[in-house]
């Protein structure tokens, strides 16, 4: 089941639903992206009028009948075990939600049998009712009074039509800000919203709980043994209501947070070159600063889009051998030229959005830069086949890395052209060229000292298995690199038959997007793969077919080596499979966005075994809190209830 | 003066190209990585010993902005309120880039 294929069953229930579906529905259901490991269920406001009026609602449950589409969708977003659990014991509830509920549990288990029983405790519903579900849950934990709470909450369940009025708009977006908004948590043990900068963290002297004590606040203090209590406590202490005391609290922290971002003081050098940016016009000469001084004034103006045929010169220095430009677009094809004439001693050349370059400059290069060894041209859309053969037939043996994106003109012509004259070539990259095909690899195949393959985003259906297997044959021995990102239709066959047994040296794999290779395939790949060291890269994202197994089967592989590992969207991995990733000692980056298992404890087991590690990508893991055990130093971006670093984007 | 005393001395002087000395605080210029290395490396340097550093390519108007710099980060480095701007003139910009370049900060 590829992501194509679940949109496609996703489809199926989304056309059950009636009414207007939010932007967000819409994408998320597009992507594939399901409620698979959701956030523990926040306390729910107090109902204290519901209960009594158990016939009002029967009645008004009635007039419901015609929207009978909306309730079976609230019971599959429930999973349904949450809501059957409360119906289950109830003799009150209605023959109408029971049959209700029981769809909702028989649909769920046909869809996913993966759940640990822990998930059947924190199963919330997603969308249409989240404030009528929240109901649900809790009252099926009190036990005592769990008959009238479910015929009081799967009559609320279809009373939501009459709430929704007095209350927000309940489309989507509305419900996940509410769920944000809400202050989830507040029974929570750990308060601990800002772990670093000059905070404090003290143990609460009743609740045993790690909290941290702000700048500039006194937590309080316990009347009986004088020690410090956490929020919580002092909240439960002093008898107040939990809903209202959360509110306060709330507006302090985010404008804590905020300045505690910026409150750290930039750099000289970045204010100085933050200042050049923004008068470039006005620059004669930068003078002797340092490389990476120009090259970070340089993206800077790029990104103002103030990098003309003017300011250009500023970068051309004779002496440099190595110039990256990072928006070329208002660059004459003149300007261009420029860039052989001023600086012959390039050895390195990246022009990106180099949309203006055309063959007259190209043959320039090729005749005037005569130790060029890599280039790479991004969306250079003017240039022929005749221009880069004339360039691999100059260059030749010189040629070592050659990067090529979105070009729709670079033909299998200009690549045997490549292949034949620049056979030393050790980096390729080849990525969004519109004309490539299963013929392309042939040539390729001859690039004997091949290092770093990366072949990223090829038309749809035009790559094949078989093909791709005998590519990587060829040439795999050598590889330290390969990347297949967007490759769509790539099988298991690439790993298993190729990958394998070929790349004895990889270090570096990116397989992102490929949504074909299995949790077999990938077990496969890295179970007692001995004759491969371990990898440092590893990207799966969105291959969202992949399971535990394959997880497991990598961190048992790689566990020792792999430095930067993403798993964004691999969200049938549950927190068993997640806890390996305590072998990997070393690892600085993760990405482990809508890896919905992901929670407090997996962190603090990461954070323990890996030391080295400096950056976590939580984008939409629910159950990891803000009060996540992180060490000094360690960026954690996304967590849900954070502010939005800007800075991230 | 002795020297096991200049290093303890509390202020250290640097002097610019045109002759201007500015006596700054140890602690602001040791967010220099460049006076750090200087002031506190193993060996018996004249800079170390005596707290007095000279800059040769540095003009006064730059170094004055580069130790205002560096009190301006020692005082706002824990600050948890909004820090003020700090103002470089964009004449002096790339020069006061090419020093903060070299002294590390």
């Amino acid at each position: 089941m590829s992501r194509r294929n679940r949109g496609a069953a996703g489809t199926t229930f989304v056309n059950n639903v009636r009414g207007p579906t939010s932007a967000l529905t819409s994408f998320l259901n597009e992507r594939g992206i399901r409620r698979a490991n959701p956030a523990p269920a926040p306390v729910p406001a107090p109902a204290p009028s519901r209960s009594p009026s158990q016939d009002g609602d029967q009645a008004e449950e009635e007039e419901e009948e015609p929207a009978v589409s909306q309730p079976t969708r609230t019971a599959r977003l429930t999973r349904g075990r949450s809501s059957a659990a409360a119906t289950a014991g109830s003799s009150a509830a209605t023959s109408r939600s029971e049959s209700i509920d029981v769809t909702g549990v028989n649909e769920n288990e046909d869809e996913d049998d993966s759940d640990s029983d822990d998930d059947k405790v924190n199963l919330v519903p997603i969308s249409v009712s989240v404030r009528t579900t929240r109901v649900t849950r809790t009252r099926a934990a009190s036990t005592a009074k769990a008959s009238k709470a479910a015929a009081s909450s799967s009559a609320s369940a279809s009373k939501k039509r009459p709430r929704k009025k007095g209350e927000s708009d309940d489309s989507n977006d509305e419900d996940f800000h509410d769920i944000t908004g809400f202050v989830p948590r507040t029974k929570f043990s750990h308060k601990g919203r800002m772990p670093q900068g000059s905070n404090k963290i003290e143990f609460c002297s009743r609740c045993r709980a790690r909290f941290t004590i702000k700048a500039g606040t006194t937590p309080a203090v316990d009347d009986d043994d004088g020690g410090l209590l956490c929020p919580t406590c002092t909240g439960s202490s002093s008898a107040g209501a939990v809903a209202p005391a959360a509110k306060p609290i709330k507006r302090p922290r985010r404008k804590a947070q905020k300045a505690e971002i910026e409150s750290q003081v930039p750099s000289l050098q970045d204010l100085c070159i933050q200042k050049i940016a923004n008068c470039i016009e006005d620059v004669e000469a930068f003078g002797d600063i340092s490389d990476i001084s120009m090259d970070k004034i340089c993206k800077i103006i790029s990104r103002n889009r103030s990098l003309n045929t003017e300011t250009l010169q500023l970068f051309l220095d004779p002496r440099h051998s190595d110039l990256s430009l990072h928006d070329c677009t208002e660059i004459t094809a003149e300007g261009l030229k420029s860039i052989a004439q001023f600086c012959p001693l390039l050895r390195s050349l990246k022009l990106k959005l180099c949309g203006r370059i055309n063959d007259d400059v190209l043959n320039y290069y090729a005749d005037h830069l005569s130790r060029l060894s890599s280039l790479s041209l991004i969306g250079p859309i003017l240039l022929t086949d005749k221009a880069y053969a004339k360039l691999f037939e100059t260059v030749g043996d010189r040629l070592e890395r050659f990067e090529l994106k979105s070009s729709s003109r670079f033909s299998i012509d200009s690549l045997k052209a490549l292949c034949t004259h620049c056979p030393k070539v050790t980096h390729l990259r080849l990525g969004d060229c519109n004309l490539m095909d299963d013929d392309w690899l042939t040539p390729i195949a001859g690039l004997a000292n091949l290092r770093s393959l990366r072949i990223r985003n090829p038309e749809p259906d035009r790559l094949t298995t078989a093909s791709m297997v005998s590519l990587i044959q060829a040439v795999g021995s050598g590889l330290e690199e390969l990347e297949l990102k967007g490759c769509t239709t790539l099988e298991d066959a690439v790993l298993v038959e190729a990958i394998r047994p070929s790349c004895v040296r990889l270090e570096r794999l990116n397989m992102m997007d490929c949504e074909y290779f299995t949790t077999e395939g990938v077990e496969t790949l890295f179970k007692d793969w001995t004759t491969n060291r371990g990898l440092s890269y590893v990207n799966l994202e969105n291959c969202v077919m992949l399971k535990d197994e394959a997880l497991m089967a990598l961190t048992a592989h790689s566990g020792g080596t792999l430095e930067d590992l993403n798993i964004k969207g691999m969200d049938e991995v549950t927190k068993e499979a997640l806890l390996t990733l305590s072998r990997c000692e070393n690892l600085l980056r993760l990405n482990a966005s809508w890896c919905r298992a992901m929670d407090d404890e997996v962190m603090e087991v990461l954070v323990k075994a890996a030391p080295r590690l400096e950056k976590v990508t939580v984008w939409g893991d629910h159950r990891l809190t803000e009060c996540c055990p992180i060490r000094k130093g360690m960026k954690v971006v996304g967590r849900e209830g954070d502010y939005i670093d800007l800075r991230f984007i | 003066m002795a020297a096991p005393a200049a290093t303890e001395n509390e202020y250290v002087t640097l002097e610019s190209a045109d002759g201007f000395q500015f006596v700054i605080h140890r602690e602001a210029a040791m967010l220099s990585g460049t006076i750090r290395n200087m002031l506190s490396s193993p060996g018996q340097f004249q800079e170390a010993a005596e707290g007095a550093i000279q800059f040769r390519d540095i003009k006064a108007v730059i170094l004055e902005k580069v130790c205002k710099y560096w009190y301006y980060r020692a005082r706002h480095a824990n600050s948890v309120t909004e820090i003020p701007h700090f103002e470089i003139e964009p004449e002096y910009a790339l020069e006061t880039l090419m020093a903060a370049d070299f002294l590390d900060t």
